[in-house]
């Protein structure tokens, strides 16, 4: 797992994106986490000392990043940017369909 | 594992769950270009929601949704987000109320 600062994860995740047009899936999760290990996870952990950990995958390479408050805003709306150009294979609505499909259904049933 | 039909139940769903147990709950987000369809799972590891959707107009929402959890993981789970769930849900929300298609 390779942990990246904000900018060079957006810039992965972007690539991410575009090998896996033709074929294949890009995972991203996010997680509130200490970036810790369990056992020396204390109960008296601050709420600063949380942060915002994005993961994405293709499930061949695996990219990370660890946000904190500051850069969660910004990181935010570069990968709203990223998100918006990459999904465009989702469909438009369909008003014109469904007003089509509905009649058939309803005959249908 | 069953899909959530409706996006207002899952994301009310998915936000009570992550308050319960803010740092067991992970949200993810499966695309697959090829195919236009879009995923959200949130989980923690007892409960899971999902919510499909091959649709734009969904991309918006689940937005949204990353807004939300960004701002509740970075800012804790008590943190406010009034003004990104009190926008009065859309006119025709009743109307996306048969999607007709699955798979």
């Amino acid at each position: 797992m390779v942990l990246l600062d904000a900018d060079p994860f957006l810039n992965e995740l972007t690539k991410l994106y575009e090998h896996n047009r033709d074929s294949g899936t890009v995972w991203v999760t996010l997680k509130r986490s200490t970036l810790k290990p369990h056992a020396k996870r204390k109960d008296e952990d601050s709420a600063e000392s949380y942060r915002c950990l994005v993961r994405a995958t293709d499930g061949k390479k695996k990219i990370s990043a660890s946000l904190t408050l500051k850069d969660h805003h910004r990181f935010q709306m570069a990968y709203a940017t990223v998100l918006k150009a990459h999904m465009d294979a989702l469909k438009k609505r369909e008003k014109k369909d469904k007003k089509e499909k509905k009649p058939a259904a309803v005959t249908k049933s | 594992m069953v899909y959530v039909e409706s996006w207002d139940d899952f994301l009310e769903r998915a936000v009570v769950m992550f308050r319960a147990d803010p740092v067991g709950t992970r949200y993810v987000m499966k695309y697959r270009h090829c195919d236009g369809k879009l995923v959200l799972k949130v989980t923690d590891d007892r409960g899971c929601l999902k919510f499909k959707t091959d649709q734009l107009q969904d991309a918006k929402k689940m937005e949204k949704m990353n807004n939300i959890f960004f701002t509740l993981m970075a800012r804790g789970p008590d943190a406010e987000f009034v003004e990104e769930v009190s926008q009065p849900p859309t006119p025709q929300q009743p109307a996306r109320k048969s999607r007709g298609r699955r798979q």
